[in-house]
């Protein structure tokens, strides 16, 4: 890619997170606060080893689940059902490893992993199958589901897996070997204390990988290829001999396996155990970040940053004013998704107040 | 057995509001997953308005026209700014989850909850549980014996067919989701102030959704939907009930119970109990 198009693609983005922030600020300043705490949390979310630790690591979930509505997006289906799938996958995990935990971690690690993406793409594979076979709209379908999954889990949750010697809604913890260790392990061999106390972990490379892989899938592959024909022209795609069917069903349970390993992050990486409420809307703003990207895997992990970062930087601001809470990191996504969602609509109302060309 | 029943109106209340809501805006052809949103928007003003103004008619009234603005800001993007539906409907969940607890905290210096409001200065519930009655009612004789009330389906089943008579599809859209919003800010009106006396963070709790399911149940007309909400309600009141006091002896896991609703709205909506077909114009726009 040309350094010109690399900046064609970021420039409606940037735009977009530059008009986010100063609407945000304007905000801030009807709510009686100075927008200077807004820069006072971007600067502490990136150039401070604990704020950027934590940064990371909400990095981690949103890039995975970016992943799993971009992946469907290319196929031309929307998978909003992320939610329920990554409670699956982290319940999935806490079951394995309650069932064995004797494993030793050489096959700890990777049974936790893969049950992590069985639970996410069976839950996946239920949206693409009731799509593919009985024609139902998979929006409402996994709307459905994700109500279903959460409430299901946290079953499992207060029930099944319950720690009974404590109060709180959440699991027995998982066994020592199924833990995936903290970067600041690292770090702390070179003698540095980067990241350290902060949870980010190995799963943030590990989803790196993925979204290459998602990348290399996508773009290089002949399936990749099948997909993005089914999501450009359906029709054209299947006189092509290419399978509606089969597709959706393999990119539903491929977009589920991803969300699915949101639980590897949460509860290998950091919990080590599933507590109630874990997730705050991991699956809604996967959305926003595949928006963000325009679905592009490697987009994604830039999005995924930046929604990271928000979230982050919205918890500091939390911490930092009496008057904001951390919310505003919700109502920051929602004003990039109807950014992103209207820019054409805003661009040319923005060329015409100028008067100008919607081409020039 | 009483008291479940009695319960069970109270809890399908807001459904019922919601669901007659959404049924104008899905029926006008936009798909809408935003009830949650506007639910909370309108909890959160119906609560702030009438605690301040000591009016609950005053706070209804407020309710109304944020409802209405609520759903305006999704047929805005969806008809004019030509946004996905979907992805409008999630910003403006996004943005009511965002801007309710930022203006609690504004006004009541709490993120979690508005101050209480005293009894004598709240809704009648019953007032609102007969209104949900007479509603759907209402609806159906709107929609399906008024000439805006065809119109809307019009729009909803093959919007150019209604172009081509002379009657804009956009302004159709714009006034079925306004008034959409507005019923379903009832549904806001009796969460806060009639069933509670405050608004308090996720006031919601899913009811949107369920809501978007009953409507799915009832295949998107109002008296069957209506039907559904009941149906909803009475089994939301059982599991009340059997949380508090234990089924023979055992504390039945009331999650199960939960998932009941969903479960039959999946398997209306897979065919296994009929066939639920969305109105066209939603089903053919991405």
């Amino acid at each position: 890619m040309k350094t010109g198009s690399v900046l064609k693609h970021l420039g409606g983005p940037l735009v977009a997170i530059l008009v986010s922030g100063l609407l945000t600020s304007l905000l801030l300043l009807l709510l009686g606060e100075s927008p200077q705490i807004l820069w006072e949390a971007f600067t502490s979310t990136f150039f401070n080893s604990f704020g950027l630790g934590y940064t990371l690591f909400y990095t981690t979930p949103l890039l995975l689940t970016g992943l799993s509505v971009a992946l469907c997006f290319h196929a031309g289906l929307f998978n909003i059902g992320a939610e329920g799938q990554l409670h699956l996958g982290a319940a999935s995990i806490v079951g394995v490893a309650l069932l064995m935990p004797q494993l030793p971690w050489y096959f700890a690690v990777p049974t936790g992993i893969l049950s992590s993406m069985i639970g996410g793409a069976l839950w996946g594979f239920i949206a693409g199958f009731l799509k593919a076979k009985r024609g139902s709209h998979e929006v409402i379908v996994t709307i459905l589901l994700n109500l279903i999954g959460i409430t299901f889990v946290n079953y499992l949750i207060l029930y099944p897996f319950k720690n009974t010697q404590v109060q709180n809604p959440e699991t027995l913890g998982i066994a020592k070997s199924y833990f995936i260790p903290p970067l600041s392990s690292l770090t702390a061999l070179f003698g540095s204390e980067l990241f350290r106390t902060t949870p980010v972990n190995f799963t943030l490379f590990f989803s790196l990988i993925v979204a290459v892989l998602c990348h290399i899938f996508l773009f290089h592959t002949a399936k990749g290829f099948e997909l993005r024909a089914l999501g450009q022209n359906t029709s054209a795609a299947r006189f092509n001999g290419i399978s509606l069917t089969k597709n959706t069903l393999l990119v539903f349970a491929l977009s589920g396996a991803l969300s699915g390993l949101v639980g590897v992050n949460e509860v290998m990486g950091f919990q080590h155990k599933l507590i109630e409420g874990f997730s705050p809307q991991y699956g809604f703003t996967g959305i926003a970040v595949a928006l963000m990207a325009r679905n592009h895997p490697l987009g994604i992990i830039l999005a995924a940053l930046l929604f990271g970062a928000i979230h982050n930087g919205a918890r500091e601001i939390e911490f930092a004013s009496e008057k904001i809470t951390k919310e505003i990191s919700i109502l920051m996504e929602a004003l990039l998704v109807i950014l992103i969602a209207g820019n054409q609509y805003f661009i040319t109302q923005f060329n015409r107040f100028f008067k100008r060309g919607p081409h020039d | 057995m009483i008291e479940i029943l009695a319960s069970s109106l109270r809890v399908a209340t807001p459904l019922i509001f919601a669901a007659m809501g959404g049924f104008l805006c899905e029926r006008a052809g936009v798909a809408t997953i935003c009830l949650e949103g506007v639910l909370l928007t309108t909890a959160w003003t119906a609560a702030s308005v009438t605690y301040f103004s000591h009016n609950p008619y005053f706070g209804t009234c407020a309710a109304l026209v944020v409802g209405a603005l609520t759903m305006s800001l999704h047929s805005f993007l969806t008809v004019r700014a030509k946004a996905n539906s979907i992805v409008s409907g999630v910003a403006v969940n996004l943005l009511a989850m965002g801007i309710t607890p930022l203006f609690t905290k504004l006004l009541f210096g709490s993120p979690t909850n508005t101050e209480a409001i005293p009894l004598n200065e709240r809704m009648a519930p019953l007032a609102l549980v007969y209104l949900s009655f007479l509603l759907p009612l209402f609806l159906h004789f709107i929609v399906y014996r008024t000439t805006p009330g065809l119109r809307l389906l019009a729009v909803g089943d093959g919007p150019h067919a209604l172009e081509t008579s002379g009657v804009s599809p956009a302004r159709v859209r714009y006034w079925a989701l306004g008034f959409g919003g507005a019923v379903v800010a009832l549904g806001g009106v009796y969460m806060s102030i009639a069933h509670a006396s405050q608004f308090t963070r996720d006031m919601a709790a899913g009811r949107g959704f369920i809501a978007l399911s009953a409507l799915i149940f009832g295949k998107w007309r109002p008296l069957p939907t209506f039907l559904t909400c009941l149906f909803f309600g009475f089994t939301d009141a059982l599991q009340i009930h059997f949380q508090s006091s234990p089924l023979l002896g055992t504390t039945f896991p009331v999650q199960l119970l939960q998932l009941f609703p969903y479960l039959i709205t999946l398997f209306v909506l897979v065919g296994f109990i009929g066939s639920a077909k969305p109105p066209l114009a939603i089903s053919e726009s991405p």
